[in-house]
Parts: structure tokens; sequence; C-alpha cells
């Protein structure tokens, strides 16, 4: 049995990644603490500019000053490009751990895979979810500047006069208090609308893919309105969503302004009683109209970390799926006969074995479990298979289906061996116009999935590829399907020739592979019916029927 | 016994391959100027009405500092506290209207992008329906996807979101150096200095920015391509022992992912640090200079006041656009694609047949440049006759369903239906004559009922419910019409698949059909099934049975056989078999005898 799955949460994996990385982090956070503190002083300089020298007409403190504000300028631009190096370099360095991780554990899981996590999600697991998950890392960066810059600003602010330093933090809070919740609002909303944009592409992509489908039966008219209604649709969504979302904008925007407003008078006040000098009054303005960046800046870094979560959560869960056949056998050295228990079918060593059936899910469905992947109690010799190791089963048994996968390879590579036998197997399978067609070179590229390639082709490469790794046992279910009979006639004969001393079991309807049989097993609903010589079953009028096409012909 | 006559491209025979032959065109820069202004002109009103609003909104909010340097130089002139509260009072009125603006602006923009948005998808998905099929899948199917996805969503977040968020901090931009401008000339002046650095600084970024944001994106869409990769042939990497291979290809994959990254990083942080600079040098130039001029008597303390505080306000419009002029590349560069669909050049499709009288006269016929596959081939199936084609893998049998189906044209020769050429009669003509079924069936994610009613949208239940028992697909019975299909709902097997397909011309009810293959997913039992149903419900109705195998050959009206793209043999099953020739051996042979 699978054991229970292992809690990878999301913030066990986001800490993990930041934490791998906390020297650059550190650095960075620093880089970016100083850079924002340098900004802020900048602005209480501007008030030294107006005080010392302009209204004191004091050149010499004013060239001080100006020039002060050069280097800081210089210092704080570098600083900050520094903290973004490396907080963006952490980041990188986290996307490639998760992609990393991914592949070790899609290596882990196996088959385990299958049904739990979907191609579409693979796709954006490494891509999508991932630069959102890491972003995380980047955004703490960002948000220590911010923090940096808001706590300097409102103690400088503080010491030009505590009034206005009340003035400073009470608006941040109150913008805060008045955003945070509207911008949920229109998160939820823009939430709603990103999901129905996602349905319509979804739409697009049908269309695309059945484009052959639409254009050569019809369709194309029905699919095309069906479009525009949803788009429509989708645009009026859009349009109640820029309803609530033009007041939450105009309100963000203009809240800080006020904020500046208020700073304004709240300082033109004090210093018409003396209590602050015009620099400080000017200072105090500036700094009100870089709050406004920052307090924009503290919301959308909220944003960030909320879909880093989301993006976070979906990778954990990946990162949490087990293996769906268990590795805890350690017999090794099996002799004797396979044999399944559920259809009680039998593996003779050394001799091809034909499965002839009308129903070739349920063969399959055998052949999966004497291969082990699928959980059974079949047996190997005397002991169930379960009790062998994983790696044994794997290295001596191998099965042979349309699923198994063409990965975007060499010839080479695909076939696994030295030139001579990778040929001898192509040969084997009458897979040579896969060879000749893609150039007779052996480096010449397979695309994923196969896709240069026709089906039958398809077909013959992987049998190609299954005989060149020579397993002890042979699994194969329908090899030559897409097969014409000519060209499968030659293959059982092939086969049957190259693997005359290995076990090999043939799931097929078709009789050319009957002549080559050294015995016969026929199954009904999934159940072994008969078996025998060839010969001897033709003795049955059902199995000839099924045996000679013509139940079919 | 004859061999397998190799095929170079025999990837044409089943639906090209996915690979890219020949890509569709991608727009130049005149165009995609043409297109964004088209998009602005189609609704012109809407986008002079949100450019004033922005525009007002942008004047209303520099009210700040200019009367700032208004109090500045009040409080100087000994004003009251009366006075004082009385100018700020307007300030904060100034900031109502701005609010009230900057909201009517925002809703139009977003109206105004949404209307945009919607018309670009539509569009596309319009002329991609229109697209000549053989030209889409020259250029593979994903290029295409790509364009109708990806490229539309990325052109319309730049009009819904980036697009409104540039415009306002341009517009925003543009009034501040124009406020500069009015507080004193000379400042204003001094402002525009670092816009020259900051521009070069920008065209740099932007012309290295491109390809690594390009190369950004190809990490990221390969190590998807091997994740996901991986994820499908699971149980191969199990049966393989393939996992060292598959690590390693996927760490590879995971260093380039961040190797394109730490670039992106580094051009960033470049950039980022000049622009931080010149914000800053700015402020210290404006600076200097109101101090100079003041110290000449050309400035009040007011005046200088204003300039600095306009010059630390100008830093935020500018970085907004500066940090969006990436997306702007990369919406330009999506609408490039997506206005190169409509570049595609199409034959314009309008002979009228007179009849069902479908014919292929010495046809000869390659993919692209390669060689020949069909040498000077005749075949005419008789009106009403089921003709069976069979013959060895890569004799040509489907490149045949193709020129029948009028989807390719013929090097030489003709391929005629009621005597003019297949390829030259309208979708919609053709489609109601002639249906081509192949091996590749797709399923809509749709309901059962939308996926079957394509080519008779008035069909009825009945019809519908029939057409799935002709086709023996009793689990589409058992679902009900109503039952949503597609992967996310419920996936079908490739033979529940086959059988949407041939329920689909069942209710389509051509004069011609084509079936290429199209039982060969199906248990060799359910598809005898299949093949007898379907030969009773296309009673009176050619068609033409494209096979590899011979389960439909016997109660065929007459056999075809072709061998390396010609004719071998013509006849009925009997006479063909008592001929002894080809296909007579290949009965034989697949009878086990």
């Amino acid at each position: 049995m699978p054991s229970p799955p292992r809690a990878t949460t999301p913030l066990r994996l986001l800490t993990g990644l930041a934490g791998r990385h906390w020297r650059r982090v550190l650095l960075g956070s620093i880089c970016f603490a100083c850079a924002g503190a340098t900004a802020m002083s900048q602005l209480w300089m501007i008030g030294k500019v107006i005080d010392d020298g302009l209204i004191a007409r004091d050149g010499e403190a004013f060239a001080r000053w100006i020039g002060i504000i050069a280097c800081t300028a210089i210092v704080q631009g570098f600083l900050w490009s520094r903290g973004f190096r490396l907080f963006g370099t952490a980041d990188a360095r986290a996307q490639r751990s998760i992609v990393r991780r991914l592949t070790d554990r899609l290596n882990l899981a196996g088959t385990g895979i299958r049904g739990r996590v979907s191609a579409g999600e693979l796709v954006n697991l490494p891509s999508e979810d991932s630069r959102r998950a890491t972003r995380a890392i980047a955004e703490t960066g960002f948000l220590l500047n911010n923090t940096a810059m808001f706590t300097t600003g409102v103690v400088l602010v503080w010491t030009i006069h505590p009034l206005l330093g009340v003035v400073i933090v009470a608006g941040s809070l109150l913008t805060a208090l008045l955003a945070g919740p509207l911008l949920g609002r229109l998160q939820q909303r823009q939430s709603d609308y990103r999901a129905h944009i996602g349905h319509l592409t979804a739409d697009a992509a049908d269309i695309v893919g059945g484009l052959r489908v639409l254009r050569g039966i019809g369709g194309d008219v029905l699919f095309a309105e069906r479009y525009r209604a949803r788009s429509d649709a989708l645009r009026d969504m859009g349009y109640q969503v820029a309803n609530p979302s033009s007041w939450i904008h105009a309100l963000r925007h203009s809240m800080p302004i006020l904020f500046v407003a208020a700073i304004t008078w709240t300082g033109a006040i004090l210093a018409v009683r003396g209590d602050i000098t015009i620099g400080g009054l000017a200072s105090a303005s500036s700094f009100a109209t870089i709050f406004i960046a920052v307090s924009g800046n503290f919301l959308s870094s909220a944003n960030f970390f909320v879909a880093a979560w989301v993006g976070a959560k979906r990778i954990a869960r990946v990162l949490s799926v087990e293996s769906d056949i268990a590795d805890e056998g350690a017999a090794t050295g099996a002799t004797g006969t396979l044999r399944d228990g559920v259809s009680g079918l039998t593996v003779q060593v050394g001799a091809l074995t034909v499965v002839v059936t009308a129903e070739t899910a349920p063969a399959q469905e055998a052949c999966e479990r004497l291969a082990r992947y699928r959980e059974s109690d079949a047996r190997w010799g005397d002991l169930p298979l379960a009790d062998f190791a994983l790696a044994e089963v794997r290295e001596r048994i191998m099965l042979l289906t349309d699923e198994d996968y063409l990965f975007a390879e060499s010839l080479r590579s695909t076939l696994r061996v030295d030139p001579d036998a990778a040929l001898a197997a192509v040969e084997a399978a009458c897979a040579a116009d896969v060879y000749t067609g893609l150039g007779s070179d052996l480096d010449a590229q397979v695309a994923e999935g196969g896709r240069n390639l026709s089906g039958g082709q398809r077909q013959r490469l992987r049998l190609a590829r299954a005989l060149a790794a020579e397993p002890e046992t042979l699994l194969a279910v329908e090899p030559t399907s897409a097969v014409d009979s000519h060209t499968e006639s030659l293959i059982a004969e092939r086969v049957a020739a190259t693997r005359a001393e290995a076990t090999t079991v043939v799931v097929t309807a078709s009789p050319l592979w009957l002549a080559h049989a050294d015995r016969v097993v026929w199954m009904v609903d999934g159940k072994v019916h008969a078996e025998g010589a060839h010969s001897d079953l033709l003795a049955d009028p059902d199995y000839r029927r099924l045996a000679s096409h013509l139940e079919t012909a | 016994m004859s061999t397998v006559v190799p095929k170079p491209r025999k990837a044409f025979e089943d639906g090209p391959a996915d690979e890219a032959q020949e890509r569709l065109p991608i727009a130049g820069p005149a165009e995609v100027r043409r297109a964004f202004v088209r998009i602005l002109a189609d609704d012109r009103g809407r986008a002079v009405q949100v450019l004033v609003l922005y525009l007002l909104a942008a004047v209303f909010s520099t009210a700040l500092p200019v009367l700032l340097g208004q109090v500045v130089d009040g409080i100087g002139a000994g004003w009251s506290v009366a006075r004082i509260n009385a100018v700020c009072s307007v300030l904060v009125g100034c900031v109502a209207v701005q609010f009230v603006l900057s909201r009517l602006g925002r809703r139009a923009g977003y109206r105004f992008g949404e209307r945009a948005a919607a018309q670009l998808r539509e569009r596309v998905v319009v002329r991609v329906l229109r697209l000549p099929l053989d030209r889409v899948e020259r250029a593979g199917r994903g290029d295409l996807g790509t364009r109708t996805a990806a490229d539309v969503n990325t052109v319309a977040d730049l009009l819904r979101d980036h697009g409104p968020i540039v415009a306002t901090s341009l517009i925003e931009v543009v009034v501040l150096y124009a406020a500069m401008f009015v507080i004193d000339p000379l400042l204003g002046l001094a402002a525009l200095v670092t816009l020259v650095p900051l521009m070069l600084a920008a065209r740099r970024y932007l012309r290295r920015a491109s390809g690594a944001f390009v190369e950004q994106r190809a990490a990221l869409s390969e190590a998807a391509e091997t994740l996901s990769a991986s994820g499908a042939g699971s149980q191969t990497v199990a049966a393989l022992a393939l996992q060292r291979r598959r690590r390693d290809l996927g760490y590879r994959r995971g260093e380039q992912v961040f190797g394109t990254f730490a670039r992106v990083v580094v051009l960033q942080s470049e950039f980022f640090m000049v622009l931080l600079w010149l914000n800053r040098i700015q402020v210290a130039l404006v600076l200097l200079v109101s101090g100079l001029w003041y110290f000449e008597g050309g400035l009040t303390v007011g005046a200088a006041a204003a300039a600095a505080t306009i010059a630390v306000r100008i830093s935020n419009p500018t970085n907004a656009v500066m940090t969006h002029l990436g997306e702007f590349q990369q919406g330009a560069a999506a609408l490039a694609r997506i206005e190169g669909v409509g570049l595609v050049e199409s034959a314009p499709r309008e002979a009228v047949p007179s009849g069902s009288d479908l014919r292929l006269d010495a046809v000869t016929f390659g993919y692209g440049d390669g060689p020949d596959v069909l040498h000077g081939l005749s075949l005419h199936p008789r009106p009403g006759e089921r003709l069976v084609v069979v013959g060895p893998s890569g004799a040509g049998k489907s490149t045949i369903a193709r020129l029948l189906a009028g989807i390719d044209r013929p090097r030489s020769g003709a391929a005629t239906l009621g005597g003019v050429a297949v390829g030259d009669i309208g979708v919609e003509e053709l489609r109601r004559r002639v249906v081509l079924v192949t091996q590749e069936h797709y399923v809509f994610t749709a309901t059962l009922r939308d996926n079957l009613v394509l080519a008779a949208p008035e069909a009825g239940d009945a019809t519908l419910l029939e057409a799935l028992r002709r086709v023996d697909a009793g689990w589409a019975l058992e679902a009900g019409l109503d039952v949503m299909l597609g992967d996310e709902h419920r996936r079908l097997s490739t033979a529940e698949a086959q059988q949407i397909a041939l329920a689909r011309v069942v209710v389509a009810d051509p004069d011609v059909v084509i079936l290429d293959e199209a039982t060969a997913g199906i248990d060799p039992a359910s598809a005898g099934r299949v093949e007898t149903a379907l030969a009773a419900a296309l009673a009176g109705r050619t068609v033409i049975a494209i096979a590899h195998q011979l389960q439909a050959a016997a109660s065929a009206d007459r056999i075809a056989v072709v061998e390396a793209g010609r004719i071998a043999e013509e006849g009925s099953h009997a006479e063909l078999l008592a001929a002894g020739g080809v296909y007579a051996g290949l009965w034989h042979a697949w009878r086990g005898e």
C-alpha cells in the first residue's frame, strides 16, 4: 500500500525555498533597507537646501546639501539595484529548485501521478505556478524596502514636527484600513472575471483543436456564435467590474493625494505660526508625495503574497503525490511462471504465448497486473509478485502498450542500445521506414510524443524500443493494431525469431500472430476460456470464427 | 509478398505533425501600428472621452504643488491663518474634483479596453474559422492555438490594465512637466535634461530585454513540456528505467530557467539603477537651477519649493511608464502574431457542383516540395456504392481521402465533384455533400448534444439519439444528451470518441462519406458491429472506406487496392479473390490461412 502522503505544506515550501538562500536574502534585505532609508533622507535634505541654502542665502550650505543629495542618489540607486539583484537571483534559484523537485517527485511517484495530476497542471506547475510562488521571495525584498522607507519617513517627518508625524501615521493607517478591504472585494470580482477569461480561452483552444471537424462537417457558425455570445457576456461582466473597480482605483489614487493635501495644510498652519520652517513644509510635502507610492506598493505586495500562496499550494500538492505501487518487497532471483489470479492467465517461460480475445481491455489489465503496474495478488513462481523488489520486476518484465510514450530525443537515445542492435530491433519491428523517413540517421530527433511520426510508425518504433531492451519477459498488448496485414505478418515472424529463447506474450485479435505462437490462450470476458496449440483450439467453431476474422468480416 | 514502401513525410497521413513546418505569417510594424490605430478609431468617441478625463484629472492633481508654492510665498508675505485655510480648502476641492474625474476616466478606460478586447478576440476567432485547412495544418496547430489564446490575452490585458495605467501615467508626466514650465521655463528646461539619458537607457534596455524575455518564455515552456512529458510517459519511465535520464533533463531545464531569469534580473537591475539615479539627479538639478535662479532674484522661495515637490513627484508616473514598457513591447509582438492570422491568403472557393459525382482523374500529388506520393491515380466511386480502399501502410490511401475531401489539390490531373474541382467548392456547399472522418476524432468541451448537432443545428433530440443508436454508443444513450464532454468533465476513450465522430456524420447525412480508418481504435468485435450499423445508417450514400485491415472489405460493393501510389487492382471481393492477385494474397494472410 502506498504510504500516507508526506506533508509538504505551502508555507514549508516557501520558507524552505527562501531559507536555502538566507545569506543572499539577508544581504539583499540590508541593501534594500539602506536604500529605503537613503531615499527618504534625501527628501529631508530638500528642506535643508531651502532653509539653510535659499532662505539663509548661504551659497556654501546650498552647494553642500545639493552635493550630498547627488551623492546619496548614486549610493541609493546602487544599493537598491544590489538588493534587487540579490533577491531576484534567490527567486530564480528557487524556481530552479522547484523544477528540480518536481522532476524528482515525478520519478519517485512514477505511475502514481496518473489520474491525480492532469497534463494541464504539469504544464502550469513549472511555469505559472512556480513563477507566482517564488515571487514571494522578491516581494519580501520590496516589502522590506517599502517598510524601511515608511519608518524612516515617519521618523524624519516627526523630527520636523510631531503633529505632521501623527498625520502621516494616521493617514497611512486610514488608507490601509479603507483601501485594504476595498481591494479585497475588487480581487474577488476580478478573480471571477479571470475565471471567465479562462473559460473563453479554453473555448478558443477548442475551436482551433477541432478546426478540421468544424470545417469538414460544420458547426463553425454554431461555435463562432457561441464564442461571440460568451465573449460579449465577458465584456458585459467586465463593464460591471468596471463600475466598482473604477471607484476603488480612483479612491486608491486620490486618498494619498488627499493625504498630501492634509499634510500641506497642517504644515502651512504650523509654518505660519513659526513652528516649522518653510524648508520643513516643502520636505513634508515631498514625503507625502513619496508615501503615495509606498502605500500603493504595500497593497500590491499583499496581492502578490496571496497569488504566491495559491501557486505554492498547487506545487505542494503535487510534491506530496506518492507512488501507487509499493516497493516493499525484497525477494530477488525469481524463477517459474507468472500467474494472474484474476484472469487465470499464466505466462509460460521461454515461449511465445498469443492471447486471443475480442475484448482487449481486460487482457491489457491482466498484463498490467503481471508487470506490476496494478497491485494484485499475481504470483511469480512460488511467491506473490509483490514480494519481489520492484527493480527486479521492472528489469525482467516489460509491458508494451499503445500508451507507451515516445520522448523528444534522438532515435539512438530512444532505442537505448548500440547502433547495430538498434538497427536490428528496427528491422525486427519493420520500422525501417521510421529510420529512412528521418534521413537514415540514428541521431535524427523524434519529436515529443512522437508527433513527427504517423500513428503506425509510432507503434512500430515503440515495439522496436521494447525489442531492443531484450527483456526476459515481454508482455505486448496489440503491438501491431495500426499496421497493415503484410507488415503485421512480417513483424510476427521476426519477433518470434528474435525472441526465440525469451518469454513473450502478445495480446491480439490478429490471426497473423497465431501461426508463430508456441501456445494460444483464448480469453473471453477477461477470463481464460481455453488454452493450447492453435491447431487444437481450431476444433472449437467459436474460436475458429474469432481467429479467422469471420466474426467481423 | 510486397514490402512496405517507405515514404519520406509520412507524418502528413494522419494529420501533419505538430512541429513547425511553415509558420503562419507575422504582421510587420506598419500593420501593427495600423491595427493599434484601428482599435482606437473603432471607438473614437470613448477614446477621446478617456483622454480628456485623464488629462483633466492630472491637471487638477497638479494644483497641489502649485498651491503649495503660493502658500510658501504667502507665508513669507505674512498671510493670515484664515487666508491659508481658504487656499488649502481650494486645494482639497481640487483633490475632490480630481477624484471624480479620475473615477470617470478609469471607468471609461475600462469600458474602452473591455470592448476593444472583446472585438479583438471575436475577430480572431472568425478569421481562424475561415483559414484554409491545409495552411493551418502546414503551420501546426500549436502556432494557431498560441495566437488565439495566449496572444489574445496578452493584448487584452494591455488594453484593459496596462494600457490605462501607462496612459494615465504618461498624461501625468506631461502635465507635471508643463506645470514645471508654468512655474518657470528655466526650471522646465532643467527638468527636461534627464529625459535624454532616460530615453537612451530605456531604448538600450528594451533592445536587450526583448530577447531575454523571449528566452525566458521559451525556457519556461520547455520546462513545462519536459515535465508534462515525464508525467504523460510515467509508465514508460518506470518500464525502461529512464528516471536518471528524466532527472538529468529536468535538472537541465531547471538550469535554463535559472539562467534566463538571472539574465533578466541583471538587465532589470541595471536599468532600474539608472532609472533611480535619474529620478534623484533630476531633483538635484531642479534644486540647483532654482537655487541659482533664486540667488539671482529670478524666483521666489515658493516657486523653488513647488518645483522641488514636482520634481519628486515626476518620478512616480515616470517609473510606472518605464516598468510597463516591456508589456507594451510584448503586446505589440502578440498583436503582430494575431494580425498575421489575417494575412493568410485563401483562394476564393465559389464553384458550385452539379450533382455529387466524385472522382479522381489521373492525379499526381506530393506534400510540400516532396516527391510524388500518388502517380497518375484515377478512382471513380459510383454514386450510392460502398467502395473500400485497401493497401499497405504508406501506399497513399489517406492522401486519396484528402484529395477527395478537397483539403489538398492535386499537382496534376483533377479531383472533381459534380464536374468542378473539389478544392474550388465553397466549404459550406462541399460539406453538405462530402464529409471526411479520420482517425483523428476531436471531442469538444461541450454537451453531447452540441458535439453532435454541428452540421444540423436544428436537429431534434430524436434524430441525435437515433444516430447514437446507429453507432452502437450505448454509454452515450445512458449518459443523455446534456452530459458535458471533454477532458475536464468526461474523458472519452478512443473508441467512444470515434463513435461520436461517426454519429456526427450520421446526423450530417451528406451524399458522400469518406471514412479514413475511422474504426481503427475500436475493439475488433465492436468495430464489426459499428461498421455494420454504419453501413445501414448510410444506405444509399456513397461510402469510401479506407482501411489497412480488411474488416470492411468483404461486404463492399467494390474494392480498390492501392500500392505505391497507384491502383493495383479493382473489383468486387469475389472477383479479386478469383483473380488471385495482391488482394487475394492480403485476404489469405489476414484470415490466417
